[in-house]
Parts: C-alpha cells; structure tokens; sequence
C-alpha cells in the first residue's frame, strides 16, 4: 500500500481510535441486551414479515388471479419489484469488488453491511418471479435444466428468462460466500471475546477454526482475491440479463440496445440509494459516526449524483433515439410514457432520478446526513417508478389497439411488496444484533490512512 | 517495495528527440507519398459498372427522366421497412469520395483519441486520484492533437457531406411525399439530419472541449509556476463542468457524424460504443508515450507500479468496450428487426466480414487472454506492443463504422488507407512530442505528486 498520502486528503476514520476501540465499539451490540430502538424495529419488521406470509399464502392457495394483472399487463407490481430488489443487491458486491478495484478504501466501513443488504435483498427479488409462476410446489425445480423424468419440460436455453435463473443464483451465492467469508476473523474475534456459554459455543462453531496464524490470513486473502475477481463479472452480468429479459424482445420501449450498461448504471444508482438509507440510520442508532464519517456520506452522495445523471443520460438517449428511429410504434411508446394514462410515473422518474441527485452538487448537500438521506429515499422511489414505467408503459399499449389495458395492483399485490421490507428488516435487525456491522479486521488496517 | 524511503522529486524536461522526430516526420512523408500513389491508382470508375464514368454516373442520378434509387434501391414510394439486404452505399458515389471517407475516419478516430484522454484528465481530478500525477504530462500532450484533428473533421464533413452521408445527398432536393425518389424515414429525421444542425454541432461540440482543455492546461502552467492548491480546487471544478458537458456531447456528436452514416439505422448504445473505442485508444496513446519517455531515460519518477495500472486500465476497459459490443450485437441479432439488424447484416457479409472478425479479436481477445496476467501488464515491450496493436484494433472500429455506410465497394484496403493512417499517425506523433517539449515533465508543484511517487498497489 502506498504509504506516502498527500496531507490533503480527510482521514478515513476520524479522531484516534485504537484497535481495542474498534473491538469494544464494533462488538457492543453483539455483546449487549439489544435497545429498545431495536426491540421496536424488530417487531414491526416482523409483523410485515408475517403479512408477507399471508399474502404469499393467499397468492398460492387462490392463484394469481388475487393479482392485477391481465392479459396485457402479465409483468405488473410483481416483476417491478424483482428488478428494484435486484437492483438494491447490487451495492454491496459492487463495493467490496469493484471499489476493491478501483482502490477505494472508503468502502471497508460499509462494505460488510452493504453485502448482507445485497444478500437480503437479492432473496427478495427471487420471491417475485418464484410465485408469477403460479405452481411455486414445481416452480422450484421447473426453473432448472433437469430431466424428463421430474414431469416437466426441457427448459429453453435461448430464453433470457432461464439465463436470469443462472445469473441470480450463481451471484446469490458467490455473494453469500463472499460475505460469510469476511465475517470469519470478525466471529472469531467475538468468539475471543466471549463471555457467555452459548456465545463461545455459536461464535466457535462459525469461525471454521480460525486461528488468525500467518497461514490462516494468507488463504484467507488468497481466496478473497478469487472471490473479488469471480464478483465483478458476476455483478454485472446479473442486471445485464435481467435488461436481456426485456431488450431481447420486439416490444417497444424494451427492445433498445443501451438497456445493459443503463441497467447496471441504474442498479448502482439504487444501491447505493438504499445503502445511503440504511446507513444514516445505523451510524445515528449505533453510535458509529467517526467509522461511517460524513466523508463516507460524501463519496457516496457523489457516487449518486453520478449514476444518477449517467441513468439521466440513458433516459435522454432512448427518448432521442425513438424520436429520430422514425418507427412509429417506438415514437409512441415513448410519448405515451410522457403524457399517456402513466404520465405521473414517468415524470416521478425523471424528477427523482435524473434531477433530485444535482442537488448534490452542492457541498452542503452532500454533507448533511439527514439531507442525503432524504434524498436516498427519493431515490429508491424514483428507481422503483423506473421499473413500473418499463415494464407497465410498454405493455399496457400494444401493437393492436384492442389489446390495450390500464392496470393497478390489487392489495394482495401491496401486501407482497410491503410484506419483502418486512423480510428485509427482519434479516437486516438480525444481523446488527448478532453480526459486526462493520468489517473490525479491515477497518483496523486503516485506522491512520486517508482516502 | 518502493516505499518506506525518501524519493527525490526533480524536475524533468523533455527537449525532444531526434530519433523520434524523424520517426515522425518519416511516417509523415512515406504516408503522404503513400496516399498521392493511392489516389494516383484509384480507379476513377466504378467497379460495378466498368466502362461507365462516375461523372455520368452523377447526372444519370440527377436526371428527372430516371427514377432515382433511393439507399435501398427500391424503386417503391412511401416504403418504410428496408428490404432484407440493402444495396451498396457506394454505387453511384464518384470515386473521390473514397478519399472523403478515409478523411472522415482518420479524423474521427483521432478526435476520439485525444477528446477521450482530455476525459481522462479531467476525470483524475473528479476521482481524486493520485497515482496518475507523475506522468500527468503525458495525458495533456495526447489533447494536443485534438484542435487539429477537430478542424479536419469539420473541413471535412463541410466539404463531403453529400458525398459522404446519404441524407445530406438528397437533403437540399426538399423532396415531397408522392415524388420519386422520395423517403418517409429520412424525411422524418431531418428534425435532426439538417445541414444546420450537422454544421452547427459539429463545430460548437469540438470548440467547447478545446476550450475547457485549454482552460485545464492554463491551470496546469499556473501550478507549475505559482504552486498552492488553488489552480487544483479550480481544475476539480472545470473538470467537473467538462465531464457532464462531454457524456452529452459525445453523444450528440457519435450520432451525427457516425451513426448518420447508416441513416436509417438506429441503436441507443451507439454513443456508449464510440465511448468505449475511443477511451481504449486514448488509454493506449498515453500508455505509449508513457513507456517511450522512459525507454529513452525520462519520466523517472514513473515505475513498474503506474505501468501495471495503466495495462489493468487497458485490460478492463478493453472488457468494458466487449462487453458494449455484444449488447449491441446480440440484442439486435436476438430481436432480428429489419429495420436494425441490416447494420450488422452487410458487415458479415463480402468484403466486410473479415474486419468484422478482426475488430473482435484484436479489440477484446487479444488483450483479454495476453493482459490477464499480472506479469504481461507489467512488460513494458508486451504493453507497449498491444497498445500498438489496440491502436490498429479500435481504427479498424471505426473504418467498419465508417465505410459500408458512406462508400461501400468503393472501398478498399490499399495504399490509400495505409498512407493516410501513416500521415494522421505522423502528425499525431510529431505533434504530441512537440507539446510535451513546451512545458516540464513532472508537474511539481501537483498537490498528489508525491503520493503518485509513492504508488504501490502491493500485489
């Protein structure tokens, strides 16, 4: 590592942590009575936890006739939901491999809780497509390549639709692997710490043996390196096919050769957006300022501001080339977007994702929490109308006039989406109580260095 | 390990070199020999129609008693779909027209080349990064050429515009619908395929960049002579301006001068494309003269460490520019809509297939297999020759761009194109060593100098 860093740059971590206060500060939710905040949270993550399993069950026992959709708008809430989920899962490996890469060392103090965001979110997404299939009992399997004799039919390997079933899964468990991975000297360390019982025996049991010789670090960093380079195909081939999904077909508005790198663009741009939401909360609630500094907050509002203005491009460029491709059915595709029976989605769209993040153009902007928060939010807003505005405009006005449908989500449908935050959070609350929230082995090696 | 001890940081200057020069002015005179020959040679009638001169050609078309061809040679009015295979954009061009084209890629690829090492530049300081200060200078000198290779393509898309875009042909016609002749799709774009329009970006795009380049270089002289860290905080915020100016602009820019070309076509990723060529080009230049300066003994405070960078630079954004490729060919090969897959149609077909193969392999498997290892990024001569070799690789790019839509069989691959790529290149060359000259090597008084000295990645 280059040891020489020009004065200029802010520090990494502010005031003088020593390494036994990173340990005492990082363990202390882990080894406490968890807080009534997080109590409170826990339960109300639950509850919609519990209203995900009802609807999910209402959706299997009566069918997806419980949902909106009809023969026009067959993708609705459901497949909208699944993209924006994708898409919030994309943070977390982007951070740990691509800013491993680039040599962003800002990233050690939120890559381990953006990574188990990516992990939770992704089995959100997996949700959606799982139970559109209807028979979820067979849908399980029917998804994979597997012989005859399971009753069902060879799948199609020119479908994009299946190369998203190996795309998702292959990152889902790269990511998992990845993640559990960097937790290993963490648990091991709350294992030395121990006090209780059951904490030593758990904390045992998860560390593998760590030893944290010369020897275990050595494989360790060995099989990180592998990791980071196997992740960084994978996060982008992932919302790559999940474009392919559309930008393979012939529908307007969909078919548009620019959908892959303004995907990817799109899903940073929403990752970091919830990334950004949960972490304001969770340096305020637990006390981690001087880790998840307000120069973190900074590079990551500016990281925003520039996907979102790259996704504003994307948004121009389709507009323009539909304009200028002088086919008539794309023209209208677009214009319905803009002033059809959606309008307000696409223009919610626009404002949230082109024109909210140019606010942080200002330094003020990109330093005051509650500010970027606040926008974070209206990020994930606007990400999820990108996807509603796809998927729903494009379908709701095909080539044959009467084929043409409005369509509006059931409560069931409502119930599903609110239901996935609930599963969300509850795996996220978890994970703050009984996992570091923030990679300790890391951050100690960087407790003197600037950006 | 290079850290842990004190480096001296000491001015350099480059005073020029005399190898090089002549080198330079060697390529310049052997590529304008070669081009005089090769239009010399050029067959000045067509090679569809032996016998019959271009000229006629030109009044035959023009003739009202002759239905003219539209692009697709469909004689039918009001047809909005092209056939399945269109017909040779060069059959009733004049033969100097493959001169035009030439012109027209050489120039382009050039802007690219230095446009997107000015995007480099300015996105150093966005970034914040550090490592790339020592050889800083590097980066400033490939822009040099950019003023240059702008007003050629402006001369030249002024001059050969209706020999060279089909829509700029016919534009001044006005036709009407129900006329001969006349087509509803180009008819539709000329909201934006109008010589205003094209004149008026084509100038003011380039203008902007030169100025805000020129703006970046004045603070770079003004830090060098005053230091303090005030010309650093105005160039973040010019490069800034410049980044959100250039992402718009480039775009506008590959859609009027390139994908014009095949006027009918369309693709949303285009831009994104001529973005890739171009940033895999000018990351190569720079590279180049990089590892020239230190062969010859200068930029001493750059070591193993910033080469390695600049071949990882290359390794990925040469995956980057793959990566472009397929979604826009397999999502138009997948879609198989007339109106887009004719673009890829006629370049996998006669004369055009091989370059369709050899810009592939040259632009992404070459440097995928040859960079993948950490001790190939760091061979200055296996760096210095893919580099080289991705030069060739990303012109080629742009000539498949170019030449089906402006000339089609009227092109070739002879002493015409060699001579004119050897000129540019000269001139480029020469050029780029003569702004290097004109100030220091090391920007001294750069607030990252000393940690870009410092640079280890450690793996």
């Amino acid at each position: 590592m280059s040891h020489n860093i020009t004065t200029i740059r802010p520090r990494l971590v502010t005031k003088d942590k020593s390494l036994a206060d990173v340990s005492n500060e990082i363990c202390r939710p882990i080894e406490n009575k968890p807080s009534t905040t997080w109590k409170i949270g826990f339960t109300l993550a639950v509850i919609f936890f519990g209203l995900l399993a009802f609807t999910l069950a209402l959706t299997t026992l009566v069918g997806i006739g419980t949902w909106g959709l009809n023969k026009s708008v067959q993708w609705g809430w459901d497949i909208t939901n699944f993209v924006w989920w994708i898409g919030i899962g994309h943070a977390g490996t982007l951070i740990s491999a691509i800013l491993l890469l680039f040599r962003q060392k800002w990233r050690m103090s939120i890559n381990r809780s953006a990574e188990a965001m990516t992990i939770f979110a992704v089995l959100c997404a997996a949700l959606f497509p799982l139970f559109h299939m209807g028979r979820v009992w067979v849908g399980a399997y029917w998804v994979f390549p597997l012989p005859n004799a399971f009753g069902s039919l060879w799948v199609n390997f020119n479908s994009p639709l299946l190369w998203d079933v190996f795309a998702v899964s292959t990152y889902f468990s790269v990511s998992l692997v990845f993640w559990y991975l960097g937790l290993i000297p963490d648990i091991a360390t709350i294992r030395d710490r121990a006090t209780t019982k059951g904490r030593k025996f758990w904390y045992n049991f998860f560390s593998m043996g760590w030893t944290g010789s010369t020897r275990t670090w050595n494989r360790y960093e060995v099989v990180s390196l592998i990791l980071a380079g196997i992740s960084t195909p994978l996060v982008l081939s992932v919302h790559t096919i999940v474009s392919f999904d559309f930008a393979t077909s012939v529908v307007p508005g969909w078919h548009t050769t620019i959908f892959p790198p303004y995907f990817v663009a799109g899903a940073i741009f929403s990752g970091f957006g919830m990334v950004c939401t949960l972490l304001i909360i969770a340096r305020k609630v637990l006390n981690y300022e001087d880790y998840i500094t307000i120069g973190h907050l900074e590079a990551m509002a500016k990281v925003l501001m520039l996907t979102g203005t790259l996704v504003g491009l994307a948004y121009i460029t389709e507009f323009f080339v539909a304009a200028y491709s002088g086919v008539e059915y794309e023209q209208y595709a677009f214009l319905n977007r803009a002033t059809g029976p959606y309008w307000w989605a696409y223009w919610s769209m626009m404002t949230c994702n082109l024109v909210a993040p140019q606010f942080f153009w200002m330094k003020w902007a990109r330093t005051t929490p509650w500010f970027i928060f606040f926008l974070s939010i209206v990020v994930n807003v606007g990400m999820w109308f990108e996807r509603f505005v796809i998927i729903v405009t494009s379908l709701h006005r095909e080539y044959l006039p009467s084929g043409w449908a409005l369509y509006s989500p059931t409560w069931v449908e409502i119930g599903i989406y609110l239901g996935t935050f609930g599963m969300f959070f509850t795996f996220f609350f978890l994970f703050a109580k009984f996992l570091p929230v923030i990679n300790m082995a890391e951050i100690k090696t960087i407790l003197k260095d600037s950006e | 390990m290079a850290h842990g001890h004190k480096i001296e940081l000491k001015q350099e200057f480059f005073s020029g070199n005399k190898k090089a020069t002549k080198f330079s002015l060697i390529l310049i005179v052997l590529g304008l020999l070669l081009t005089i020959i090769g239009i010399a040679t050029a067959p000045k009638t067509h090679p569809s129609n032996e016998g019959a001169s271009s000229e006629e050609h030109h009044h035959v078309a023009a003739d009202n008693n002759t239905p003219r061809l539209n692009y697709y040679g469909d004689h039918q009015v009001n047809h909005p779909l092209p056939p399945p295979i269109p017909e040779d954009a060069g059959a009733h061009k004049p033969w100097y027209s493959r001169v035009y084209a030439n012109i027209l890629t050489n120039s382009y690829f050039f802007v690219l080349v230095s446009c997107l090492a000015l995007f480099f530049w300015a996105l150093q300081y966005i970034a914040n990064a550090g490592w790339t200060t020592v050889f800083k200078r590097v980066i400033e000198s490939v822009v040099a050429f950019l003023p240059i290779a702008s007003i050629i393509l402006i001369l030249i898309l002024i001059i050969g515009k209706s020999d060279l875009y089909h829509w700029a042909h016919y534009e001044h016609e006005a036709l009407k619908p129900g006329e001969p002749g006349y087509d509803k799709i180009l008819s539709g774009k000329s909201w934006f395929l109008n010589s205003s329009f094209f004149i008026g970006g084509i100038i003011i795009i380039p203008l902007v960049w030169f100025l805000i380049g020129k703006k970046l270089s004045s603070l770079s002289v003004r830090e060098d002579a005053e230091g303090g860290l005030t010309p650093f905080k105005k160039s973040i915020r010019w490069s800034a301006a410049f980044t959100v100016f250039f992402i718009f602009s480039i775009s506008v820019l590959s859609w009027l001068v390139i994908m014009s070309v095949d006027a009918h076509w369309y693709s949303t990723i285009f831009s994104v494309y001529n973005f890739a060529t171009g940033f895999v080009a000018a990351l190569c230049a720079i590279t180049l003269i990089v590892l020239y300066l230190k062969s010859i003994g200068h930029l001493n405070l750059v070591t193993d460490e910033h080469i390695h960078d600049l071949g990882k630079f290359i390794f990925a954004f040469s995956i980057f520019w793959g990566y472009i490729w397929i979604s826009q060919f397999l999502l138009i090969w997948y879609a198989h809509i007339p109106e887009e897959v004719y673009y890829y149609q006629v370049r996998l077909m006669d004369q055009w297939k091989p370059y369709f193969y050899i810009n592939i392999v040259i632009n992404f498997v070459i440097p995928f297999f040859v960079l993948m290892t950490r001790d190939a990024k760091r061979n200055p001569k296996l760096l210095g020759w893919i580099a080289v070799i991705l030069l060739f690789g990303h012109w080629i790019d742009v000539y498949l761009m170019v030449m089906p839509g402006t000339i089609g069989s009227l092109a070739q691959f002879g002493m015409l194109e060699i001579g004119m790529l050897l000129l540019f290149t000269g001139t480029f060359i020469y050029l780029t060593l003569l702004s290097l000259t004109k100030r220091a090597l090391v920007p001294i008084n750069h607030p990252y100098l000393e940690e870009s000295a410092h640079h280890d990645v450690g793996v």
